[in-house]
């Protein structure tokens, strides 16, 4: 309960004094280029990984990329750049 | 990605890691601040990725913990690339090496050619070349210049009219002309024997002819010596008056000698500077410092580097610096007069043909005036003084024409 509230607070904080919501509430900040490229920050982790597939875990959540040729260029605590060619990107909510 | 080619400097290395929960793993090595890139799946089991070759030793922690098999497959980048580059050093030091024998074998001097000479000739060059220095394997810069040895080699060698010396690549050139000596006439035609100075003489030594003076004689420069006729008065024969007559002849000097003199002399301490010149930048190559001396000549000498056929830009310079020095040099009166001597009678030794004796000398006037000694003397002198005079033919045809014609008139 006391996490839902925290959430919400901040939520409320972002929407009323404008501050970047990734900042603040710990989301994915996910940059694209084209199919090529994505760059995400603020994940928690790699859960698998392979050439077809990669999963990432989320404060909350999962993320799952899909595609082709994935190879992950640089990986860091929070922050991950995978190269290939991208099909999709799925939220998984649990 | 951060700046990829420090790590190139580090160096990299590719690890392979086999075995279930990589990602568990490559997440350990992540919160280990460990830098990954390049990371790939190969089947199911494996995965590669790059890694920093300092982090190698970071990999063990976590390496352990997991259930993961770990090799390096490649190494790349700094260490690895000299780490070749040495075992590989054989070519680049061949290359060098080769490069190095390519130059000094083309500043070197590897062959003297001399055309145009006698043997003999030939061979005194050779010889005196051999004094100055060129010689087959000496190194160019060490030799002097062309214009030095054809100066050198005129002065030395007396049977030399002129050479030409040409050096080309790393041979040298010479080109000789020898002075064409007349032969000396084995047949002396009919001559006479002549007094070449006024002297008296001492010795005779009549070959051939008829003798017309005596000892002690004293006699004119011209005066006849020898006969070149001999026979009774009616028929003379012509003949090639030979012989030797030493006469004693008599030579002035006078010699002026300073008491107190000074000479600028080198001490003999040297100091030698080589550099090499590349455009306009000089590099010291030896004899490093600054000299001491007070008073020094210097002397430059400068040698273009070659290759092959082609002239480097480079220019091998060669400093003598040479101390001079100022001597005093203090005679006595005794002294003076003695060294006054030696030098009149050097002096006329040099005037006087080799085969001649100084019998003795006297000091006819001595004055020492103003620091110099000034002494006029007399050298007695024994020389031969025999010059030969030709007969003229024509007159002697004549008489015998004459002599021929008398009984039958």
């Amino acid at each position: 309960m006391a996490k839902k509230w925290s959430q919400l607070i901040r939520n409320w904080m972002s929407q009323t004094m404008d501050l970047p919501p990734d900042v603040m509430m710990d989301l994915p900040r996910i940059t694209m280029v084209g199919q090529i490229h994505i760059y995400i920050e603020n994940h928690r982790g790699l859960l698998a990984f392979s050439d077809r597939e990669v999963r990432l875990l989320l404060e909350q959540g999962q993320l799952l990329v899909k595609g082709k040729a994935f190879v992950i260029k640089t990986i860091l605590p929070e922050e991950i750049l995978l190269e290939g060619k991208i099909d999709q990107v799925i939220y998984i909510n649990e | 990605m951060k700046n990829q080619w420090i790590n190139g400097l580090i160096g990299i290395v590719r690890v392979k890691v086999t075995g279930r929960g990589v990602e568990r793993f490559l997440n350990q090595l992540t919160r280990n601040e460990i830098l990954i890139w390049n990371v790939k799946r190969h089947g199911t089991q494996a995965i590669t990725f790059q890694i920093r070759l300092t982090d190698i030793k970071k990999l063990r922690g976590p390496a352990r913990a997991s259930e993961c098999k770990i090799r390096f497959i490649e190494r790349a980048g700094g260490p690895f690339f000299l780490q070749r580059l040495w075992t590989n050093s054989g070519f680049v030091i061949g290359a060098v090496a080769f490069f190095a024998l390519i130059l000094i074998l083309s500043n070197m001097v590897w062959g003297i050619e001399i055309k145009g000479a006698s043997p003999a000739t030939e061979y005194q060059i050779r010889k005196e070349l051999d004094d100055m220095g060129v010689k087959i394997g000496t190194p160019q810069f060490k030799v002097d210049n062309v214009d030095v040895i054809q100066r050198e080699l005129t002065d030395k060698v007396k049977a030399l009219t002129w050479v030409g010396v040409e050096l080309q690549g790393t041979t040298y050139h010479f080109q000789v002309v020898e002075k064409a000596e007349p032969e000396k006439p084995e047949l002396y035609s009919a001559q006479n024997l002549v007094a070449t100075k006024k002297a008296t003489i001492v010795k005779m030594f009549v070959e051939e002819g008829e003798q017309v003076v005596e000892l002690n004689d004293n006699v004119k420069p011209g005066q006849l010596l020898v006969s070149g006729l001999i026979g009774k008065e009616d028929e003379k024969q012509p003949v090639a008056a030979r012989g030797e007559i030493l006469g004693e002849t008599w030579y002035k000097s006078q010699v002026e000698l300073p008491l107190n003199s000074t000479f600028q002399v080198f001490s003999g301490e040297e100091k030698r500077k080589y550099h090499l010149n590349i455009g306009s930048a000089t590099i010291p190559v030896w004899g490093f410092g600054d000299h001491q001396y007070k008073e020094f000549e210097q002397e430059t000498r400068d040698y273009r580097l070659k290759l092959l056929k082609w002239e480097l830009p480079v220019t091998f310079k060669t400093d003598t610096i040479r101390e001079r020095e100022e001597v005093n040099r203090t005679y006595t009166e005794k002294e003076a007069i003695k060294r006054a001597t030696d030098l009149a009678r050097k002096d006329i030794k040099n005037q006087l043909p080799e085969d001649a004796t100084i019998k003795g000398e006297e000091i006819l006037h001595q004055s020492i005036k103003n620091g110099k000694v000034k002494l006029s003397i007399l050298f007695q002198v024994i020389e031969n003084i025999a010059e030969g005079q030709p007969i003229i033919q024509g007159d002697e045809d004549d008489s015998r024409f004459e002599n021929n014609g008398n009984p039958t008139s």
